[in-house]
């Protein structure tokens, strides 16, 4: 009864303030429109068979086969490893660049958000040039003749190295803006930096682990590209959603299979959200706090700073050989110096690279922005149906490419709304594709930060906007910056949902590399995938400089 | 309230306003369509990207109608088809494999047509009722290393049983059947050949000696042709366009008691727009020189229009010993079998 009747309160409150009420359905309609819709309509698909009799054979074949059930367990084995191995690493970098005194920061920084950017089956294939029977570490460094790495280790190895770079963008911004005050008060009384970790920082932290986490599993147990090609023996989920689905031609055995990998993540979402709890997480209070002595005791530089070298250094050889892989004519075969590949590109045209640039140009500011709007809903403003929201904008991660995908083709292909062969619908997969990570990371800095200061900002006079510009965006800045971020890149490298959306006006560089590769021209894709990077750093180069020349001062926002 | 409401609408607003400006753009940035009765046409690819951005401009140099295309793999052709059915976006559908076209037959998703040029065409390589016709033959056969069978002393393998031979223990390479049309043509073709019991036998030995189970068709070729594993299980014609790409160590082969093949097709979406200028593709793709087009940009299939010459590159395997593969059987039996073959290794 006491619960009805606050959301009754609730209810009534925002009633009388239409134009946050305008906002929430906005922002619920968006959703039910691009995300919760072309899910119901893929995912009814299941339900029915071909003579439109609703039957739930095709939950029952799926859930019957053996092979579907151990697949199911190493989905979750591997989604769990991966995370915490992921938020781990994330952990590590966040935590040297905002504790620790080390040298050449920024190189650090960018190296450690390069894995985001990676091109579909570039970091596969330099890992295997690396690792594969004839790659250079294991056959000419360690002379092994017959080395296998198709299978968990590798895929994990690689997941790893693709996620943890979504860690560290949610953990970086957090642990920055934890006020230095709280701690030297704790020194101050005599306790050791072990003891102020574990007692003050990663307490202070775990929403931003627990969201970490959350994405992180998320995706690995949504991604397919990798598993397709490195995965091996080693059977996931997502990669049985596309064999199942594209090739046994069995789409509705495939949506079966979706809504159970579906389930599992819901079922990670409930948990995380168990664990962070309804505790406060407020550090930043607007009071004065000065800068963050930086450590430089060998201990911890030795811990933190040595496992983030070797990483970085990993990520470097990894993605020089991309470049390199485009500048010789066969990659892995013949090394002799070359330009045709650059040439054969140009020859070809540059339109798959412009149309997928100018699109994520296009998703980039309307994720960021609609992103941190519903993370400030969420964590400020109670109303009914807020959970759903935060729910739902997770939902169309979750699941891969392939499913929404098909999604987006049996919702927007009919009336009233056909926007099928369209930019639009490739701009609002992108947008809600990429959305969570902007949303997460905004949830977890919001509810550090103390809602004091924007009320008196606001009671000074400040106009809304300037409220919004100068003091929201500004404290929760990171997250914004890294929704900015994510959403560019995740665009440019998405693979699986835009699949079923191109059309021959809009031709995309990820579809491009595929084909190219399909066909033998290592090199070709070796090249796409170069540019495609150099787009991606210039980017988020110019976007650091605009939105530091906007006011936004990010100059300890790194992203290369 | 009020205020900080106002701030997130009319910020929503701006970002609204900002996309619907950018796409816009985008719109007016295609050519303005002043339709003056020019035929056009969209079509959905399962061919080689540089093979079908040629065959575009060739045929409307020969036909004067503009021609957009997605490539995509069969399964995806199939998968979007079906999504658009109440609203078929394109028209054709040309190349891959004849199963996938079987598939979207049963379903209802393809319209009949009987081109003139069909009729030179043998049977076996086209539907009985013309929902669609064969464009090009390939066989299935071995993509191996030459560098790694050296080293390991051994001879190209010549039949399905020199893949078992110990030196080839996890060196060996196919798709996963479940997931490729070329590996479960492989899987069909054991069970034709050797009997649903001896076959299912002969996979699960095979089984012992695979590195891994690739998913896509193409992929045992390419990791054969980098060295990663001395055999792959391919379509030759797709290991002859990486021996051209410059995988110089790939040598062919075709098992000597007979092997499968798989029939490229080409057939109308039943409902697409443009049906006339679908018509025109159709003719087009059968003829002499539509079928001949391919072997310049990279397409070594055989041809299934008898006046068409197959590429000078296929030499080599054109006395390749072909099962009589029943394609209606496989076609039917796919899922069954599959599952078969996921019991039997296990």
């Amino acid at each position: 009864m006491n619960i009805l009747q606050r959301k009754l309160d609730e209810l009534r409150l925002i009633t009388r303030d239409p134009i946050l009420a305008a906002t929430i359905l906005l922002v619920a309609a968006s959703l039910v429109l691009f995300i919760l819709w072309p899910l119901y309509e893929v995912l009814w698909e299941g339900f029915f068979n071909e003579q439109g009799e609703f039957t739930l054979k095709y939950y029952h074949d799926s859930l019957g086969k053996t092979e579907n059930i151990r697949t199911l367990g190493n989905t979750v084995w591997l989604g769990v490893f991966v995370s915490a191995v992921s938020t781990f690493v994330g952990f590590l970098f966040a935590y040297a660049d905002a504790f620790l005194k080390i040298r050449f920061k920024a190189i650090f920084n960018t190296l450690a958000i390069l894995p985001i950017i990676s091109p579909p089956f570039a970091l596969s294939m330099s890992f295997i040039m690396l690792f594969g029977q004839q790659g250079f570490v294991t056959r000419t460094l360690l002379g092994l003749k017959e080395t296998n790495i198709y299978g968990f280790e590798g895929l994990a190895i690689v997941q790893v190295l693709t996620f943890f770079p979504v860690a560290y963008l949610v953990l970086a911004g957090l642990l920055r803006q934890i006020d230095p005050a709280m701690e030297e008060a704790a020194r101050n009384m005599g306790a050791s930096r072990g003891h102020i970790f574990r007692t003050i920082i990663f307490p202070l932290v775990r929403p931003g682990i627990a969201n970490a986490f959350l994405l992180v599993f998320i995706q690995s147990v949504a991604d397919f590209g990798n598993a397709m090609v490195i995965g091996g023996n080693y059977n996931t989920l997502a990669a049985q959603i596309y064999m199942q689905a594209m090739g046994n031609y069995d789409m509705k055995g495939g949506t079966a299979l979706a809504t159970i990998l579906l389930s599992v993540s819901v079922l990670m979402f409930v948990i995380q959200k168990y664990w962070v709890g309804d505790k406060s997480y407020v550090t930043v209070t607007g009071k004065p706090s000065r800068e963050r002595e930086l450590v430089a005791d060998p201990l911890p530089l030795i811990l933190v700073g040595v496992p983030c070298l070797a990483v970085s250094l990993f990520i470097l050889v990894l993605y020089a050989l991309i470049p390199y892989g485009s500048l010789v004519n066969l990659w892995g075969i013949d090394y002799t110096p070359t330009l045709k590949h650059y040439k054969y590109i140009v020859d070809l045209g540059l339109k798959p690279i412009l149309d997928t640039t100018w699109l994520a140009l296009i998703s980039m500011p309307v994720t960021g922005i609609l992103g941190m709007v519903i993370a400030f809903l969420i964590v400020r403003k109670k109303f009914l149906g807020r959970g759903l929201i935060e729910f739902s904008s997770l939902l169309s991660m979750a699941i891969p490419g392939t499913v929404i995908g098909v999604g987006y083709v049996l919702a927007y292909n009919k009336e009233p709304l056909i926007l099928t062969g369209t930019a639009t619908i490739i701009v609002l997969s992108f947008v809600f594709r990429s959305m969570p990570v902007g949303i997460r990371a905004g949830i977890a800095s919001l509810q550090q930060v103390d809602p004091a200061i924007e009320e008196a900002a606001q009671d000074l006079g400040a106009s809304s906007f300037k409220v919004f510009t100068s003091v929201t965006i500004p404290l929760i800045k990171s997250a914004f910056f890294s929704g900015l971020v994510y959403s560019f890149v995740r665009s440019m490298t998405a693979v699986s949902a835009v699949i079923f959306l191109v059309s021959a006006s809009y031709s995309l560089l990820t579809v491009s590399i595929m084909s190219q590769v399909d066909g033998g021209k290592l090199g070709v894709a070796a090249a796409y995938s170069t540019v495609l990077i150099l787009i991606v750093l210039v980017v988020t180069g110019i976007l650091k400089l605009l939105l530091n020349r906007m006011g936004v001062n990010i100059s300890d926002v790194q992203g290369g | 309230m009020n205020r900080s409401s106002l701030k997130f609408s009319s910020l929503l607003i701006l970002v609204l306003f900002v996309a619907s400006l950018a796409l816009a753009g985008c719109g007016g940035g295609a050519p303005a369509k002043t339709e003056t009765k020019q035929l056009k046409l969209t079509l959905y690819c399962g061919l080689m990207e540089d093979h079908m951005a040629k065959a575009i401009q060739e045929f409307q140099k020969d036909t004067g109608i503009k021609v957009d295309a997605v490539r995509m793999s069969s399964g995806e052709v199939l998968g979007r088809i079906r999504a658009e059915k109440n609203n078929p976006k394109a028209s054709v559908w040309w190349g891959g494999p004849a199963d996938a076209f079987i598939a979207a037959k049963t379903e209802g998703l393809l319209e009949k047509y009987q081109s003139p040029v069909a009729a030179k065409i043998p049977a076996k390589f086209k539907d009985a009722e013309g929902y669609w016709t064969g464009i090009y033959v390939g066989y299935l056969g071995f993509s191996s290393n030459a560098k790694l069978l050296k080293e390991k002393g051994i001879p190209v393998p010549q039949t399905w049983q020199d893949l078992l031979r110990p030196e080839l223990k996890g060196q060996v390479s196919m798709a996963n059947p479940g997931a490729s049309g070329t590996a479960y043509t492989m899987l069909a073709t054991i069970v034709q050949l050797m009997g649903e019991e001896k076959g299912l036998e002969y996979m699960k030995k095979l089984n012992g000696q695979i590195k891994v189970y690739q998913k896509t068709g193409t992929a045992p070729a390419r990791m054969a042709g980098q060295g990663e594993v001395t055999v792959g299980l391919t379509f030759l014609h797709d290991a002859i366009k990486y021996q051209e790409e410059g995988m110089k160590d790939l040598v062919l082969s075709a098992p000597a008691e007979g092997t499968g093949y798989e029939i490229g097709a080409v057939a109308i979406i039943k409902g697409g727009p443009d049906q006339e200028a679908a018509k025109k593709w159709v003719d087009w793709a059968l003829s002499k020189k539509g079928q001949e087009f391919g072997q310049l940009v990279g397409s070594y299939q055989f041809l299934t229009n008898p006046e068409a010459n197959p590429p000078k590159q296929a030499e080599p395997i054109k006395n390749t010993k072909l099962i009589d593969y029943n394609l209606d059987w496989a076609g039917k039996n796919r899922s069954a079998l599959v599952e078969k073959w996921n019991n039997a290794i296990k």
